[in-house]
């Protein structure tokens, strides 16, 4: 680890002077303490010294500048909704809130773009691009806390990538402040570019640890046709796991294939004060989003898919049109990570998994057996059809949480060498943090990971943005 | 058993947006380019009607909805959630009804359709938002009237029902034939199932136009509507908002807030 330096008065005075007393928070525990952990959970919480809140890129540029001359860590933060901890300051030293660059700078509908600043919340973009006839397709299950600097900086997916892909697909253009504090503009407005290496792409996915995010040039698609929600109830997951393929290839415009299993499903509706059909009996539902220019051909692709739920053994399929009843099936999917936390507190929610489609089934087997290998009870939800599931453990009663801290996620470090036994990986979209990193350090090779730190010494040669994240320190 | 034999819905299709528009010039609602669905607080009546179909299952529920031919979605849509058969009662005839002429139409239709023994419908719709066609219909039929009905059960030869009312819920029977208004506590209306949606999309609705009702035509229409709207205007915002901003001139911004505070006599402890 490279020696840091400390945050003293002096830092203080001149950080204040830079961006302003209003925008620095010292001393006050109170305060402080609301940037100390991510969803992780607090039992991952590291205090910072101090927390500054950029108003603009130039401030953004001065703390860097700071930080460099003095050596102090510096921890970029967006909502702090993140859970892999890529926000938790582990050194201490400056974490840097990107939260007041909440703008919407422009929307422009020849080109198809959006301009925002870091911090506005991902579903007041999507509110907002709506409005003016575009989608903004990002739509991690988070969307109404997450910021959208926050998904690039993971490369976020969620409900909607099996149709239009992960964050890294949206994004054209970044403007990003070096750790130096100097400033990179990097992509643009225009769609096509073959210079040289993708550092715009470098920069999606590396979880601050390069630079900070100042503005982002994200793509807009057109708004989808009309589209209808199915909920299939199973008897068994293996029988549902089945049916995506089928939905898959079966040329319908699927929009969102979401698995949930019964535990989690029942925590969540009593949590949300809600029931699903079949609950008493269903081990597990498909929630699938499907699109269709008009009516007939909507009612066609539900009946197609509907029919393959039911081939495959599903006991009902609901189909749900309406703004009523589609709310109702997606609040329950939204708020299953909510729902499981209130059920039990510790659960972790950092497991995500990726397989092929293909493997899929033995990955879900896979959870089973090493769940019960570790003696854990495991909830499964994820975004099936691409592969990517979220096994969520809950902690056993007699187990303290700060032993189930280090327990939960030896059991994930166990899961993730079965995940990649089959071909899979370690992480999907929740990023790496610091939680995943032990566990995923040791899928990758030694030449990737060389490559890796070489990338990092470039932008960063002191190592003071988010050290100890995404990859291993000196 | 029951005495009930024929249940009629009363449905209605309304746009599938919260912000219904009024054109300014003719007052008359804008549903052009809106997606539509059924009446939310209509779901409730239909769901109301199947779950009686289910204890009984020799009931026959039929949902009836006036409207453009296109209507004939949201009496599907009753289907799919599980009623029998459905009519539209379409007619350029009907166009620009208010809800007396919309429940004089809709009356002479159920006369028509046979005698029913209980007619639910749904509190109001969520375009219009007036309240008055289900019970309107009820008393041009001459039938009891039970509105705000949070409870329903159904007895040899009569109906128990509870409603709402300020402070609690009443308890009254009444016998059959009868009107019910039911309200959206009565129950949660179930998700469609892919089966109900194809036995929708596959039934014959029935199609009534003005020639198949008994009735006068200065009763339908623009012309059979007492109600004339004369003009609609939307609330005036009367407040004027002014932003300040503190992200250039932070002190500037400041000063001009004390300024404002002071101009209107507020007080302000530094």
């Amino acid at each position: 680890m490279s020696e840091y330096g400390k945050i003293t008065p002096a830092i203080v005075a001149e950080l204040r002077l830079a961006i302003g007393d209003r925008n620095v928070i010292y001393e006050d525990k109170d305060a402080l303490d609301n940037y100390a952990c991510d969803m992780a959970g607090k039992i991952f919480r590291h205090d910072p010294e101090i927390v500054v809140r950029p108003e603009n890129r130039d401030q953004v540029s001065a703390v860097m500048r700071i930080a460099s001359k003095y050596k102090i860590p510096v921890t970029p933060r967006g909502a702090g909704s993140g859970l892999a901890g890529a926000a938790i300051p582990i050194h201490g030293g400056i974490v840097l809130s990107i939260e007041k660059m909440n703008k919407i700078l422009e929307i422009d509908p020849v080109n198809r773009v959006a301009v925002v600043e870091p911090g506005v919340v991902t579903n007041d973009l999507c509110k907002a691009v709506v409005e003016k006839g575009f989608l903004y397709a990002g739509y991690p299950m988070s969307t109404e806390t997450s910021y959208i600097g926050g998904n690039v900086g993971t490369n976020a997916g969620g409900g909607k990538v099996i149709r239009y892909g992960s964050t890294r697909r949206h994004v054209m253009g970044l403007e990003v402040v070096l750790p130096s504090g100097a400033v990179m503009e990097l992509g643009g407005k225009f769609r096509k570019d073959t210079w040289g290496y993708s550092i715009l792409q470098l920069m999606i996915g590396s979880e601050g640890t390069l630079g900070v995010i100042t503005k982002v040039i994200v793509n807009l698609e057109p708004l989808p046709g009309k589209t209808v929600n199915l909920l299939a109830a199973y008897p068994t997951l293996e029988s549902l796991v089945s049916t995506v393929a089928l939905v898959v290839k079966s040329g319908v415009k699927v929009i969102s294939c979401e698995l949930m299993d019964r535990f989690s499903v029942d925590v969540t509706t009593k949590y949300v004060g809600t029931t699903l059909p079949f609950q008493d009996k269903t081990e597990a539902y498909l929630l699938i989003q499907i699109e269709g220019e008009g009516d007939d051909e909507l009612e066609n692709a539900y009946e197609k898919v509907g029919a393959l739920c039911l081939e495959q053994g599903a006991f009902e399929v609901f189909v749900a049109e309406s703004r009523i009843d589609s709310a109702m099936i997606w609040n329950v999917r939204q708020n299953l990570a909510e729902g499981m936390r209130s059920f039990d507190p510790y659960c972790s929610l950092s497991g995500d998994l990726v397989a092929p489609l293909s493997v899929v089934p033995e990955l879900i087997r896979t959870i089973a057996r090493v769940s019960e290998k570790w003696n854990v009870r495991t909830a499964v939800l994820g975004h099936i059809a691409d592969g990517n599931i979220h096994p969520i453990p809950i902690k056993p009663d007699d187990m303290t949480p700060e032993r189930w801290g280090v327990y939960s996620e030896e059991y994930f470090e166990d899961l993730i060498k079965e995940a990649v036994k089959l071909g899979g990986l370690g992480s999907g979209e929740h990023g790496v943090g610091f939680l995943k990193l032990p566990a995923l350090l040791h899928t990758k090779t030694p030449e990737e990971t060389a490559i890796h730190r070489a990338i990092k010494l470039a932008f960063d040669p002191l190592e003071i943005l988010n050290p100890g994240k995404l990859i291993q320190e000196k | 058993m029951s005495g009930l034999k024929k249940i009629a819905v009363l449905v209605k299709q309304v746009p599938a947006t919260e912000n219904v528009k009024i054109n300014p010039e003719t007052g008359v609602m804008m549903r052009e380019g809106l997606s539509v669905e059924v009446n939310p607080l209509d779901l409730h009546a239909i769901e109301e009607a199947v779950r009686l179909k289910e204890k009984f299952p020799d009931i026959l529920v039929t949902a009836v909805t006036m409207g453009p031919p296109s209507a004939d979605k949201a009496v599907r849509y009753a289907i799919a959630m599980g009623c029998d058969e459905g009519v539209v009662l379409t007619d350029r005839a009907f166009a620009g009804s208010d809800t007396l002429a919309t429940a004089r139409a809709l009356s002479a239709a159920l006369k028509k359709l046979g005698s029913f023994d209980l007619i639910l419908s749904g509190e109001r719709a969520t375009d219009g938002e007036t309240g008055q066609v289900g019970p309107s219909v009820g008393s041009l039929l001459g039938l009891p009237v039970l509105t705000y009905v949070s409870k329903l059960s159904v007895g040899a030869d009569k109906l128990d029902i509870e409603r709402a009312v300020e402070g609690g819920h009443e308890k009254l029977s009444s016998p059959f034939p009868a009107l019910a208004v039911v309200i959206k506590e009565i129950n949660s209306p179930r998700l469609c199932t892919l089966g109900g949606k194809l036995k929708g999309r596959k039934s014959d609705i029935k199609i009534l136009s003005f020639a198949d009702l008994d009735i006068p035509k200065e009763n339908v229409g623009l012309s059979g509507s007492p109600t004339k709207v004369v003009k609609v205007r939307y609330p005036q915002v009367t407040r004027k908002g002014k932003k300040l901003s503190a992200a250039e001139d932070f002190d500037g911004a400041v000063g001009e807030l004390l300024k404002v505070l002071n101009d209107n006599r507020v007080e302000v402890n530094a």
